[in-house]
């Protein structure tokens, strides 16, 4: 392995070496050292509501069954038989009470627990030669929630992820919880691209500045009022802790009339408001800024936009628009490949005209046909191809929008007074989310390998 | 989306010397023509105004399931206005993902007629591979899938065809493409 620390060292300073959008070395390293330890998002509960249903989920090249067992608890196993290690799930998703191996039979409950062994006395002499009892597939080494949203850490010591979120699940509620019932979210599309993972997640995070120039076309065809030139960098971008995001900035009004604004109905926004703190309401309401795209290290993203999709909408009416959320994960596949897992998020509690509309406001603009997307991924995965070469390794690309040579702001923070959220946050284009974003990650490939256990079933040796 | 069912379809595939397999069958090859050629303001025309053009998420299930889309979420489930959207889109001089165009050849067999109960409907399966290549030396993409179609007769003469109905039932669950910056 090369030395990286000068690549990393480059990196923090907003130069960043081309070819860490497409490096073998580095996603080793990624693998190793971020991936190990990081928060990872797989499922969200309203994809498991019924007892007995589940999901299968990738992390990386792992396979985890994410179900929800009979005592309607969520859970994340390993998806591997403990006898010779078939996936005892071949399915996406169901309904279970047990999963049962193709190869010998064994089978589990959709907890995990080991109940059917054929054979188990003739063949192993009962419990003596392998104690049934207390055998589980293996769990994920960590499993957690916030708002829904399920997590797995592939590192048994991971800090908690209420602490690794921070302040940045202030933003998250915008998206995740817009009434106590919280969301039910809709998919996946999964589509794989030739593009690096972590271009993706830059962009969502802080990159206003593509947008009217990338999105023009959706302006010229009417379905997205906001992105021209002039507004889009009137909004702000704030990062805080283990995320940030942009938005857009909203006419004046109260916080009632800003919600209407970009489409909520009236009995939304009433559950919104007993959902959402103070300050929350005065991000929107006092100071005028709505979110828009997001991004959660490592490689979590939203977007809330709201464009207009009903032919009903007169052309001339600014005020036909709805919103839609989206989750996004940007699942590594290699150095240049990356899966897009892709859902359509709307308020459980929300009407069914409502849904209806803001799922189709959903696969317009984003998602595996949306119009937007299709124009980013175009972008990225052109932008992974040229990093490949040896070129790119004689390139800095300069990610420093934002800040002078002797590393003054261009644009002075907004102060706690005209921006109600935590973290740090500015008015206008820049690159300090995607440098965020990015410092994070170069912390991350200077930690140690995480150390891992092994497991040894059925026998009293340790390993 | 709900929208209306229509044509029903009874009885077997029609004969391949039918008169109204032959139809069907050319409409297939001459819509094929047309997005092979991208030529979609024209494609546009050939579409019901009451069209539903829907391709499921497809999701692999243990058989037996007794499904196999992702419940409520498609790739595409679009109406006259929500194409007609994609299409102008691709008008203008920012659709960046076709600027160069990609080379596409839409490739239709295993065409099956059936008549409905109605005369006015034709119910027409088809099977459906889409190469498209981008650039160079860039790796081609394909799309597998299957079309459930139903066309109806219109115009003054009712010898014309539109439309109505479209469900595209993609074989892979994941995509392999870029983007679905096509019509299927």
């Amino acid at each position: 392995m090369v030395d990286q620390h000068r690549v990393l060292d480059n990196v923090r300073r907003g130069m960043i070496p081309a070819h860490i959008y497409n490096d073998k070395e580095l996603f080793e390293l990624e693998k190793e050292r971020l991936f190990s330890r990081a928060w990872l998002f797989v499922a969200h509960e309203s994809e498991i509501p019924q007892d007995g249903d589940y999901v299968v989920r990738r992390v990386l090249d792992d396979s985890f069954i994410i179900t929800r067992d009979a005592n309607g608890e969520i859970r994340a196993m390993f998806n591997m038989c403990l006898h010779r290690g078939m996936q005892v799930c071949r399915a996406e998703m169901g309904n279970a009470s047990n999963f049962r191996c193709p190869y010998h039979g064994w089978t589990y409950r959709n907890d995990g627990r080991l109940t059917g062994l054929p054979f188990h006395r003739e063949a192993y002499g009962g419990d003596d030669g392998f104690p049934r009892d207390g055998q589980t597939l293996l769990p994920a080494p960590n499993l957690a929630s916030y708002n829904g949203l399920i997590f797995i850490n592939m590192d048994p010591d991971a800090q908690p992820l209420e602490d690794f979120l921070g302040d940045f699940r202030f933003y998250l509620d915008f998206y995740t919880k817009q009434s106590r019932g919280g969301l039910e979210v809709r998919g996946p599309q999964r589509w794989r691209i030739k593009a690096n993972w972590k271009i993706g997640a830059e962009n969502f995070a802080g990159d206003m500045y593509h947008t009217p120039h990338t999105h023009a076309s959706i302006v010229e065809i009417g379905l997205f009022r906001e992105p021209r030139a002039q507004k889009r960098k009137d909004g702000a971008t704030y990062w805080a802790q283990c995320g940030g995001g942009t938005t857009y900035k909203l006419p004046p009004g109260n916080f009632e009339e800003r919600m209407r604004y970009v489409g909520y109905p009236d009995e939304m926004v009433d559950r919104i408001k007993r959902v959402w703190t103070k300050l929350q309401q005065q991000l929107v309401g006092d100071d005028g800024f709505m979110i828009s795209a997001a991004s959660c290290f490592p490689n979590l993203s939203f977007v809330h936009n709201w464009p207009k999709v009903l032919d009903s909408a007169d052309a001339d009416s600014p005020d036909d628009v709805l919103p839609f959320i989206s989750i996004r994960l940007w699942q590594p596949i290699s150095e240049n490949e990356t899966e897009v897992c892709s859902w359509f998020a709307v308020d459980s509690a929300a009407p069914p005209e409502y849904k209806k509309n803001s799922y189709k406001a959903y696969l317009m603009c984003f998602g595996s046909t949306g119009m937007f997307e299709q124009d980013d991924v175009e972008n990225w995965v052109s932008l992974t191809n040229t990093a490949g070469g040896s070129m790119a390794r004689r390139l800095l690309l300069n990610s420093r929008m934002g800040l002078l040579s002797d590393d003054r702001p261009v644009v002075d923070p907004l102060p706690s007074a005209a921006f109600h959220g935590p973290g740090h946050a500015q008015v206008g284009y820049n690159e300090n989310n995607q440098r965020a974003l990015l410092r994070l990650w170069a912390d991350h490939l200077e930690m140690p390998p995480v150390s891992t256990a092994m497991t040894a079933l059925g026998t009293a040796a340790t390993i | 989306m709900t929208t209306p069912q229509i044509g029903t379809p009874v009885g077997k595939p029609l004969p391949f010397n039918d008169n109204r397999h032959l139809q069907a069958h050319q409409f297939l090859v001459d819509e094929a023509y047309l997005l092979d050629a991208q030529q979609y303001e024209t494609w546009l025309d050939t579409l019901a105004d009451d069209i539903h053009y829907l391709m499921p998420v497809r999701v692999t299930t243990a058989l037996g399931a007794g499904f196999d889309t992702s419940p409520g979420m498609a790739h595409f489930d679009e109406d006259k206005y929500s194409l007609s959207r994609r299409v102008a889109r691709f008008a203008t001089e920012h659709a960046w993902t076709e600027d160069p165009p990609s080379r596409l050849r839409h490739d239709i067999t295993n065409v099956r007629t059936f008549a409905c109960e109605d005369d006015v409907h034709l119910v027409v399966e088809s099977a459906e591979l889409l190469f498209r290549s981008r650039g160079d030396v860039n790796e081609a993409a394909l799309v597998s899938c299957g079309r459930q179609d139903v066309l109806r007769r219109c115009g003054d003469h009712q010898d014309q065809l539109k439309l109505a109905r479209r469900t595209i039932l993609v074989d892979e669950s994941v995509l392999r493409m870029q983007n679905l910056a096509v019509f299927l």
